[in-house]
């Protein structure tokens, strides 16, 4: 595949959300295109060169705030193993059938409540160059997979477009997906960094997702991220540009004016973007392993994430009690639905129990829910 | 070899601390020891002005003016013969080497030395934290700086109960107020160290809540009516003490327990039975536990088990 971006444009490289202090650079990565590129976008940035991956990793863990800096750190190498895998999902509850792809690893945008923070063991923000095996991977997935439409992102170890001005991996994805009929990708980010992608010839087979918050716990808790206003804008330039858009209110938080953030913010979406540009509308209450807290909560003291009255659940995540979450989902259901009867919403990582408290009915099981996507994309882009 | 002088207590500046790394020292075995035997070892002075400082030997000299001993067997050093640093290492190192220090101690020794002597801390992390056996890194100095700004009531909390490094650093987050209305809840208790976390982050998580100070909740009156039941003893209390601030903490679940219990009195159970909610409300469904010991008891308890589904109130249960 032929890779001809330009270089990356100056001015969105200054909305970048950290100042990186540093390349570490994997001799193996050295030639790649998204190498060169990078470098070329970031000619004052220091570059060392680096033989032993691990040992590096190994003294950035010992320091101080590892997850910090390593958003500060970039480390190109190559990628190996699988990096296309089933969204983990979680036990005992209905999952969507969505496939991760892991391009990028780490995010230099820093929410308080990121479940990265616990998760990952390379505290780098990790560019994986060997773009040309990652295709190699995805094409064999999308010839031997049985379901005619599966659904892939990228938005899973990192945000999708928060590095994009510097490393297009996902325009480059998008280009590639134009090409299959099988197969549809999803973008999700808290960015606002869409100009690289406008251009492209997408097919509608590449749908840009934004999480949406209210504005209020965006400036405390979603730190380096776009402001509402210009999530909304880049959206809005998606929907001109064609793109099928996402939205994700995930993580619901509970908070003292949580009514009035949420409507407002959905009257906000609504008076912006056209509903029927919308494929896809999902809604999940915030949750999280138990060691995020500690972590958080070390890293953000002012954090006011887990103040809600959480408990654990059935898959050892921790959850809203159910008559908040179940409330939070009504009330969002009521707002989207007097806005546009015919949105496709559903819940993430719920319960069927909670399915039907929400909208009086629920998937049979995960497979059904995937189905019922398969039917909506099918509609939307006209298949 | 220097001479030992003996030196008068008017002569000595006892309220010169400069060189002190004492907090609540044990003096038991000191004073019975200086009663069999006398001073065995002399202290150090330092002339200053027209005084002498006391550089070794607070302890010493503390227990020989309890017994009403006027002077002092004591080595002296010249007013500039050394600079007040290698005083104080002189002091740490004695110190280390006749007796240990306790965790206050620790704590003030090091403020000294980043405060008073202003040595840079990556410089005492380096070089001060190994000395008491402490991990050479940023977050150890930090616990032991923010140990030693407290108050003296709560630093002889920190001591009396063994207080860990993770809530020394806790406390450390509370304004001065806060921690002494704090410990006038939990001096009479009896916490250990998860007690004393959970209650911790209880009380922070209540405060940030509902944007109020520590002070406000822990004199909510259902706190004090716990702490004024005299015929409580420490364990009942401090279990009283974490029911009220759970419910603080988690109002709507409180509210939906109540709700469950009245219905679940309503229903009136024969006694063995017992009725479950799915833990936190999670999921539906309810679990009922029995316990019989004969057939005509375990009959009884099923045919009022099954009058259960014509009641309202357990109908309305199952939905919750
Ligand atoms: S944007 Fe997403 S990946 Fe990035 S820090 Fe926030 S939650 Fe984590």
């Amino acid at each position: 595949m032929q890779h001809t971006r330009k270089s990356g444009d100056q001015d969105e490289i200054k909305m970048f959300p950290v100042q990186i202090e540093k390349i570490y650079l994997d001799e193996k990565a050295e030639k790649d295109w998204g190498t060169q590129h990078l470098l070329k976008s970031l000619p004052d940035v220091p570059v060392e060169r680096v033989e032993d991956k691990k040992n590096l990793i190994k003294q950035f863990l010992s320091i101080t705030d590892p997850i910090g800096m390593g958003k500060r750190n970039l480390l190109i190498t190559h990628f190996y193993g699988r990096r296309l895998k089933p969204c983990p999902g979680t036990s005992r509850h209905i999952c969507c059938g969505y496939y991760v792809i892991n391009a990028i690893s780490n995010c230099p945008m820093d929410c308080s409540y990121c479940v990265l923070q616990g998760y990952l063991n390379n505290p780098f923000l990790t560019l994986y160059t060997n773009w040309d095996e990652l295709l190699l991977e995805i094409e064999g997935f999308l010839s031997l997979v049985r379901t005619p439409l599966s659904r892939l992102g990228t938005g899973e170890l990192s945000d999708s477009l928060a590095m994009e001005p510097l490393f297009p991996v996902s325009g480059f994805l998008a280009s590639y997906f134009a090409e299959r009929e099988n197969g549809i990708l999803e973008l999700k980010t808290k960015s606002a960094n869409v100009d690289p992608l406008l251009p492209l010839n997408h097919r509608g087979r590449t749908v840009v997702s934004w999480s949406l918050t209210p504005e209020s716990l965006i400036g405390e808790e979603e730190s380096g991220t776009a402001s509402l206003n210009e999530r909304i804008d880049a959206a809005k330039k998606c929907q001109e540009a064609g793109y099928p858009l996402g939205i994700h209110f995930d993580p619901m938080i509970d908070y003292v004016a949580w009514e009035k953030g949420y409507e407002e913010l959905v009257d906000f979406l609504f008076s912006r973007i056209d509903p029927k540009r919308i494929i896809w509308i999902s809604m999940g209450g915030f949750r999280y392993p138990a060691k995020l807290k500690g972590i958080a909560e070390k890293r953000f003291p002012k954090t006011r994430m887990f103040l809600g009255e959480s408990f654990p659940g059935r898959d050892g995540k921790i959850r809203y009690l159910k008559a908040i979450r179940v409330e939070m989902y009504r009330k969002m259901v009521k707002w989207l639905r007097e806005a546009s009867p015919d949105l496709f919403i559903y819940l993430c990582m719920e319960s069927r129990e909670v399915w039907k408290e929400v909208f009086g009915w629920s998937p049979e099981n995960s497979q059904h829910l995937n189905q019922l996507f398969e039917e909506r994309v099918k509609k939307f882009i006209g298949r | 070899m220097k001479i030992i002088h003996k030196i008068p207590f008017q002569q000595i500046a006892l309220l010169d601390e400069t060189f002190s790394i004492n907090f609540m020292p044990d003096l038991q075995s000191l004073r019975s020891s200086i009663k069999a035997v006398g001073l065995i070892q002399p202290v150090l002075l330092r002339k200053k002005g027209d005084q002498y400082q006391i550089v070794c030997g607070f302890r010493r000299i503390s227990v020989l003016k309890e017994l009403e001993i006027r002077e002092v067997e004591s080595r002296v050093l010249g007013e500039s013969e050394r600079n007040e640093l290698e005083l104080f290492s002189i002091s740490l190192h004695e110190n280390l080497t006749s007796r240990g220090f306790n965790s206050v101690e620790k704590a003030i020794t090091l403020y000294k030395l980043v405060h008073h002597f202003q040595i840079e801390p990556s410089a005492v992390i380096q070089r001060y934290l190994p000395l008491f056996s402490l991990e050479p890194n940023e977050k150890i100095l930090g616990t032991y700086l923010s140990l030693a700004e407290m108050e003296d009531e709560a630093k002889r909390y920190v001591l009396k109960e063994e207080v860990s490094r993770s809530n020394i650093r806790r406390l450390a987050t509370l304004s001065s107020d806060d921690r002494r209305s704090l410990l006038s809840l939990i001096v009479p208790l009896k916490l250990g160290e998860n007690r004393l976390r959970e209650m911790l982050t209880l009380l922070d998580e209540i405060k940030r809540r509902e944007q109020v100070i520590i002070k406000e909740v822990i004199d909510r009156p259902e706190i004090q009516a716990i702490l004024a039941q005299k015929e409580f003893t420490p364990i009942q209390r401090t279990e009283r003490v974490k029911r009220v601030l759970m419910d603080l903490r988690y109002p709507k679940m409180r509210h939906m327990e109540e709700e469950f219990e009245k219905k679940r009195k309503e229903l009136n159970l024969p006694s063995g039975v017992s009725l479950h909610h799915p833990p936190y409300f999670e999921g539906n469904g309810l679990r009922i536990e029995f316990q019989f010991e004969s057939v005509d008891e375990y009959r009884a308890i099923l045919s009022s088990l099954s009058l259960l589904a014509d009641k309202e109130e357990f109908r309305e249960m199952i939905k919750v």
